[in-house]
């Protein structure tokens, strides 16, 4: 074998700690390698050029670069080779800047390890053999988890290029938080009069189905061949027959529930619709505060119900459906700001959170649009605003900015007065970000136009008092840091920018998808810069807030980009597999099954070779994960490209006493 | 030649002590519950009693000549800087033979030797590697003092004081030994030794002899052996019978004195690696299996037949009736299910009078042209199997 | 290639290719500054790490030795890790027995987007390796040969005389060859009176030869997947039949086609125990077996033992000297002792009585003289894998044919791992190993280890799944480190 090596300095971000002629010097000492380089940026296009070139003069047969990491740029290097004829496997990475020279100081210590992982790639290379992929029918249907802004982009893009879509939404109607907005920033657009008629068209399009008041339960397969199950959580209402007509909500005597869609801010029915333009418009019965379901007792739903659409024994029901792709978009929740005893920690009912505020000031909320306080009604005069409640704040472990807020509290800061001429806002903020187009027009108008007294400074502690006229009134102490001095404003309400983060049950769906998640519940795409789309996890991709916080421009953008993935991943008539999977050696199989039991994807079947048992890949199916391979005491059943003796020579490579 | 020395256990001991100064001295010693062949210094020789010296080993001396692994050639190359195609390769053939005293081994150990010397050194090729170890050690005899439940010398043509093979054999009598010098090797090594001329003990060693080769059980007479096993050869019915206890783990060849066969494997790298020769067993499936994955011998059965008619039956047809079995019996000893060479024998040759290999009752299984003087199965020379096994570099 | 002289020391990691070399990525694009010595080594799934590539670096001389996948329920492959977290951590509990410092192993879990955790797992993994040093080298521990002999006190009383239902044993034979069974396995006088050898039994002459007493040392349970596809039987003792319920299990036999009989066991003998007690070599003339006494007459000496002077070491503690299955049980049961606080043999109590380095010490010197024959393997109901076992190949090459202590210890590493979870403790590696290295050591470190984490015993329900080829999501049992 001819291996071929070629050491990036990757400018000076390898060469500056590693010194690449070394490294190259070193590796023409290894076995079978005849030509070995250092060169400047072996990615860039002289760069491939320089390898195809070289592949070309010495006749090489396999390749090594040692460069950045190969969940880079393994795939761009593997069509360099191809393109110089070589089998696009004939090709190793070895890491040596984010695994070396970006992490390690010494020179010496650096270009030594560099040289030994060139050398592991050297040793892996020498036992590759060429691989080629397999075709597979392909589903072309796709999977939208969430109803959300992005969810119902992703789902109308996809449709509309003729993609079936199954959208599973937690809630019992679409429409996510945006739904529950007034207004939007930054031109004060009514956010229903934007989003309910995209939310008609799903629920109109023939390529969409709708499963509202659902959760995926469970995802097998791999890209292409998803099965899907959903549990349909029991509505208790029919809603095959439910025409959404609210006879049952105004007829059911349970008046106590806690209404979700206004953030609990207001009651509703133990029968309910959440808000007039709901997606599916479907009652839905909440068996926690039912009575006929918790007593026996009532029935008054089922007697008015004018259609008998009334199901008290409802029980959930699981579905399957089979897809190729998911489009994961399930948004956010806000932190638990009750963690901050310093603005109260949900105690003082004055203190509100933005999306409660949002309820309050919209038409179709619960006080009608009009802006009272939650403890005694009274119209406030002076509103404090208070900015990152729960972002960029380490002491509690929140490091990250949740990025739409400063917007949001500009847009709520006017909104209160143009609903209240004669009140007072203020904002308590720590920097404005408002990075967007016509973003920081808007917020200068608050402050310019609506003379919104804007506080450069955190709140250290919100103090309840009683003013001489009986009525509480909240003391909000804070530093005026451009004016170097503490503050105090005598609020009648607070209202919190919360702090958002993955939304609840996040890191459970992740384990479902197989897709990374990090601390806070966002869900990991592939490349923070270039795959911000894609995740890990071939055929999964990412919409909206779950990826990470973003506002609706931003949320509906990643929508449509997911859906132009999916478009594409279903734009060919079959797929290919990465042929890198198993393959059992039957001369040397012994039919144990052990195998069969812990392959995940079910890829290994039981065949019949000539009267004895063997095992068999199903090679579209499997994953190439190699538990088989660790498992199989006989060593019969190898993953290409990381057999046991690729594996092994790296270790004598390393280990040799 | 022939001379007899009297040395008394202390003289002995001081003696091999002075030996193990200028050369490697092999001494049976005890490990664990076993006894194996070790290389002492001339301290631990003197500070050992001689009957710690005397125990018969549990695996065979053999590798004294025939180590179980040895490095036949090693190398290293270095690739030119400016040209990596150039390369400088140095060449190490560690073929070292070590001046060595194999002391205390029993005589069916030292006939092993000759049974290995046959293949080895008197066949169409000589190996330079057993030659050399075989031509560095001499080997100082202990005639058994007592006879083994499973010691069958005598069936193979020999007797528990048999010098064959050996340069020295001697003899415990009333105070001491009697060493019998029967090579030059032999006189060499007893040369400035301080022992007592032993011709006076003539009697009691051939007292000595006489009483332990009583012990032994009368014997079968084997020497229709090679063409009644040779007549055995396709009842495939006899040695699936035979063979249903045996678990094909190879410890008898591995223990034996006589075993002879080999693999060759490579170890490292182009660019720095070594050739090593080890025992092989043909009591393995991977003995026979060949590169397209057919094995000739596929079962224990097969394998068992090999093993018992290389030793009774193609051997001696090849070397002048010599049987490669020394009778030593450690294979029935360590024998996990109790498998009996002496039973297989006696009984392959049972009823098999005049018989010739046609005449055998065949099996229908066994169709294939396997006759008895098959060449293939009978090793001409030692084995070089080009098998699965040998590395593709 | 080499480390750095006196800086670096010889730290091998494996790291799963989505999360934790993601880790390692994200930490790098971070500029998160790490100690150099670690060298990576990726893999596609933490559940790709055979736990012999960690006894492989470590037996070649590796300081230290990290795995690090996704975290639990967070597997790019839903459950390799599962799998990973029970065979690294039942291997972290073994190192120990073959004198290698459990510290220099470690796995851990870091995500793709745990670049700082993936930082402080380095430092302070190398940092720890740091502060136990190089490791030592099997050239520099002095070999060791001694081994105390240790005859355990019998949890219930071992006998050898007549039993009484033998003839009730042989009629049930015989009525079964008489409906059609093809043979069955059992045991017969060997070449002397104290040495039983196995017999297929196919005709009641042959059936009348059976024997049933202390001699019948053999598990032929060995035997049976080579008669797959015939309906044979085969005679069990109690620790046989966990043999047999274990290939049941594992499906490598079919209860269709094995018919099992079974008698009370009241212990076998350690013949090497027998023989140290009768003049070196002399030929057996009579055995008489009465109560729990053998009297043996060998070259003219007449000679008696107890059962408690010779009774194998697993039969002291045994619990189960009846078939715990059977179609056919003869007599009535011996009384099962309850489980021994203690159930190590001998060779893991030495063992456990030394220091690593003294441990070490031991291997090196009892594999010094290992022939590799591998009749271990040969003896071994639970080697399925018969013509192909991993020690024999070149692709994959675990061992190579040299006779270093290393290599051919390696090899009782592969058989005791391939064990784990499926040994019944039958001793016939050490029974049959005929230089006596007490090789079943290694397993029993495995097995209770098992035990204490599965609270599992292979070889006792054919329903049960070997806790290696399954997991739980949540281990209550393991004890997980965090380095970071």
């Amino acid at each position: 074998m001819k291996i071929g090596v070629f050491v990036c300095h990757c400018g000076s971000n390898i060469e500056a700690t590693v010194d690449t002629a070394a490294v190259a010097r070193i590796a023409l000492t290894y076995p079978d390698v005849v030509f070995a380089e250092d060169t400047m940026y072996t990615c860039s296009e002289p760069g491939q050029e320089n390898i195809v070139q070289a592949i070309k003069k010495h006749g090489l047969d396999g390749v090594v670069v040692a460069s950045c990491s190969p969940r880079m740029h393994e795939p761009t290097f593997r069509r360099t080779v191809e393109r110089a004829g070589l089998n696009r496997y004939m090709f190793e990475m070895a890491n040596i800047r984010e695994h070396v020279s970006w992490i390690g100081r010494d020179r010496e210590a650096n270009t030594n390890k560099a040289a030994e992982l060139v050398r592991l790639a050297v040793e892996k290379l020498r036992r590759d053999a060429p691989l080629y992929a397999k075709q597979f029918d392909v589903t072309k249907r796709v999977l939208v988890i969430g109803g959300g802004v992005a969810g119902i982009q992703a789902a109308l893009d996809a449709a509309d290029a003729g993609i079936g879509v199954v959208m599973v939404e937690r809630e019992s109607t679409i429409g996510g938080k945006m739904a529950k907005l007034d207004k939007t920033f930054p031109t004060i657009d009514c956010s229903s009069c934007v989003l309910a008629p995209k939310m008609v068209d799903v629920a109109q399009n023939p390529n969409i189905t709708l499963y509202a008041h659902s959760e995926v339960e469970s995802i097998s397969g791999f890209v292409g061949n998803f099965t899907v199950k959903i549990r349909r959580r029991a509505t208790y209402v029919d809603w095959d027959k439910c025409t959404g007509c609210g006879t049952c909500t105004e007829k059911c005597p349970t008046k106590n529930v806690p209404d979700a869609f206004n953030e609990n801010i207001s009651t509703c029915r133990a029968i309910n619709i959440p808000f007039p333009q709901a997606i599916p418009k479907k009652a839905t019965i909440n068996p926690d505060y039912c009575r006929k379901i918790k007593e026996g007792k009532c029935g008054v739903c089922a007697k008015v119900c004018p259609t008998g659409a009334i199901v008290y024994d409802m029980a959930d029901e699981i579905v399957e459906e089979k897809v190729g792709a998911v489009i994961a978009a399930t948004g956010y929740d806000l932190m638990d700001w009750t963690v901050l005893k310093e603005y109260g920690g949900g105690t003082y009912p004055d203190v509100i959170t933005s999306l409660q505020y949002e309820r309050m000031m919209s038409a179709s909320g619960p006080t009608a649009g009009h802006i009272h306080r939650p403890s005694d009604g009274m119209e406030p005069r002076n509103i404090v605003f208070i900015q990152c409640v729960g972002s960029r704040d380490c002491s509690i472990g929140r490091p990250y900015c949740s990025g739409f807020c400063c917007m949001y509290t500009a847009k709520q800061a006017i909104m209160t007065k143009d609903h209240l001429p004669d009140a007072e806002a203020y904002v308590f903020y720590m920097d404005i970000r408002a990075p967007g187009k016509m973003y920081d027009e808007f917020t200068r108008r608050a402050q310019e136009e609506y003379g919104v007294q804007y506080v450069r400074g955190r709140v250290s502690a919100i103090q309840p008092t009683v003013r001489p006229d009986g009525k509480v009134g909240y003391i909000v102490r804070g530093a005026d840091t451009l004016l170097g001095k503490q503050v105090e404003v005598d609020a009648d309400m607070v209202v919190l920018a919360v702090g958002v983060e993955g939304s609840h049950g996040a890191g459970h769906l992740a384990e479902i998808l197989r897709i990374s998640y990090d601390h806070f519940g966002f869900f990991m795409e592939s490349h923070v810069k270039l795959r911000p789309v894609e995740t890990n996890t071939a055929g999964v991709y990412l919409a909206g807030v779950c990826q990470g916080a973003k506002d609706i421009p931003a949320s509906v953008a990643q929508g449509s980009a997911a859906a132009a993935k999916v478009m594409a991943l279903f734009s060919k008539p079959k797929l290919e597999n990465d042929p890198q999977i198993s393959l059992v050696d039957i001369k040397r199989c012994v039919g144990c099954g052990k195998c069969i039991k812990v392959c995940p994807y079910q890829a290994i079947e039981e065949v019949d070779v000539r009267g004895a048992k063997k095992a068999h890949v199903i090679e579209t199916v499997c994953q190439g994960c190699g538990l088989c391979t660790a498992t199989c005491p006989q060593g019969a059943i190898q993953v290409a490209h990381f057999t046991d003796n690729q594996i092994l020579a790296e270790v004598n490579a390393l280990c040799q006493c | 030649m022939s001379s007899l020395l009297f040395a008394t256990p202390a003289e002995l001991t001081a003696w091999l002590a002075g030996l193990a100064s200028g050369q490697r001295v092999l001494v049976p010693c005890q490990e664990g519950p076993s006894v194996v062949y070790r290389p002492r210094t001339a301290e631990q020789l003197s500070a050992a009693g001689v009957n710690a010296l005397l125990r018969r080993s549990t695996s065979s001396p053999k590798q004294a000549v025939l180590p179980q692994c040895e490095t036949l050639v090693a190398f290293k190359s270095v690739k030119d800087e400016q040209d990596p195609s150039k390369v400088t390769t140095t060449v190490e053939n560690p073929c070292k033979a070590e001046p060595t005293v194999l002391f205390g081994c029993r005589p069916c150990d030292a006939r092993g030797f000759v049974v290995l010397d046959r293949p080895y050194l008197h066949g169409p090729f000589k190996d330079p590697y057993y030659g050399a170890r075989r031509e560095a050690t001499t080997i100082v005899t202990q005639a058994c003092p007592s006879v083994f439940a499973t010691c069958f010398c005598h069936w193979v043509g020999s007797h528990p004081a048999d010098g064959e093979g050996s340069d020295i054999l001697f003899t415990a009598v009333e105070g001491g030994f009697v060493l019998d010098i029967l090579t030059e090797k032999g006189k060499a090594l007893v040369e400035g030794a301080a022992f007592a001329d032993g011709s006076d003990k003539a009697e009691a060693v051939a007292a000595a002899h006489k009483a332990t080769a009583e012990a032994l059980a009368p014997a079968p007479n084997l020497s229709e052996a090679a063409a009644k096993i040779a007549a055995r050869f396709t009842d495939t019915a006899f040695w699936t019978r035979e063979t249903v206890k045996c678990l094909s783990c190879g410890a008898c060849t591995y223990l034996c004195p006589t075993c002879q066969c080999f693999t060759i494997t490579d170890e490292g790298s182009q660019l720095n690696g070594r050739r090593l020769r080890s025992w092989d067993s043909c009591m393995t499936p991977l003995f026979t299996l060949e590169t397209s994955g057919h094995n000739p011998r596929p079962d224990k059965s097969q394998r068992m037949r090999n093993r018992v008619s290389h030793k009774f039956s193609f051997y001696p047809e090849r070397y002048d009736g010599f049987f490669s079995c020394v009778g030593c019996g450690r294979c029935v000893i360590s024998c996990p299910v109790s498998l009996d060479i002496r039973h297989m024998v006696t009984a392959a040759m049972e009823g098999m009078e005049g018989k010739k290999p046609a005449e055998a009752p065949a099996a229908p299984a066994e169709k294939t042209a396997e006759t008895p003087k098959a060449p293939a199965d009978a090793p001409a020379a030692p084995k070089t199997p080009a098998k699965s096994k040998s590395k593709k570099r | 290639m080499s480390v750095l002289a006196g800086k670096e020391l010889r730290i091998v990691g494996f790291l799963c290719n989505w999360c934790s070399y993601g880790g390692a990525d994200t930490a790098g694009t971070a500029r998160a500054v790490q100690p150099t010595d670690l060298r990576i080594i990726r893999v596609p799934c933490s559940g790709r790490v055979n736990p012999l590539f960690v006894l492989k670096a470590l037996m070649n001389g590796a300081d230290g030795v990290l795995v690090s996948g996704c975290h639990p329920r967070d597997c790019h492959y839903s459950s390799g890790n599962f799998y990973a977290r029970r065979r690294l951590e039942l291997l972290k509990q073994f190192l120990p027995v073959i004198g290698i410092d459990p510290e220099r192993f470690e796995y851990t879990w870091v995500s793709a987007s745990e670049g700082q955790r993936w930082k402080d797992v380095v430092t302070n993994f190398t940092a720890r390796i740091h502060a136990l040093g190089p490791a030592p080298r099997w050239e520099d521990v002095p070999a060791r040969y001694d081994m105390p002999v240790e005859l355990l006190e019998s949890l219930r009383p071992l006998g050898c005389g007549e039993h009484p239902a033998l003839p009730e044993l042989k009629q049930a034979i015989k009525d079964a060859l008489a409906q059609g069974l093809e043979g069955v396995l059992g045991w017969k006088k060997g070449f002397d009176a104290i040495h039983a050898e196995p017999v297929f039994m196919t005709t009641p002459e042959e059936v009348d030869s059976l024997i049933w007493g202390p001699f019948n040392v053999q598990n032929l349970a060995v035997f049976l997947p080579q008669y797959k596809g015939r309906k044979i039987g085969v005679v069990v003792k109690g620790c046989d039949s966990k043999g047999v319920v274990e290939l049941l299990s594992e499906g490598l036999i079919s209860r269709d086609e094995v018919q099992i009989f079974g008698m009370g066991c009241n212990g076998t003998v350690n013949l090497s125990r027998i023989l140290a007690k009768l003049p070196e070599g002399a030929a057996i003339e009579s055995c008489a077996c009465r109560g729990n006494k053998i009297t043996v007459t060998a070259g003219g000496q007449t000679i008696e033992m107890t059962m408690a002077e010779v009774a194998q070491d697993k039969c002291r503690l045994c619990t189960k000297p009846n078939a715990v299955i059977s179609d056919a049980f003869a007599g009535t049961p011996t009384t099962e002792p309850e489980a021994p606080q203690d159930g190590r043999l001998p060779g893991l109590r030495f063992l456990d009585s030394l220091s690593l380095e003294e441990r070490m010490g031991f291997w090196k010197g009892q594999m010094e003289r290992c022939i590799a024959c591998h009749a271990c393997r040969g003896a071994c109901p639970m080697c399925v894998c018969r013509d192909h076992c991993v020690s024999d190949s070149r692709d994959p090459e675990w061992v190579t044919q040299e006779d270093t202590v290393q290599q051919k210890l390696f090899f009782q590493l592969i058989h005791a791992q391939h064990l784990a979870g499926r040994c019944t403790g039958c001793t016939e590696c050490e029974r049959a190993c005929p230089m006596d290295i007490p090789v079943f050591a290694l397993k029993q470190q495995f097995g209770r280890t098992i035990q204490k984490i599965f609270s599992y015993g292979a070889g006792l329900d054919v329903n049960a799944t070997p806790p290696l080829l399954t997991y739980q999501v949540e281990e209550t049992t393991i004890k997980e480190r965090d380095l970071a």
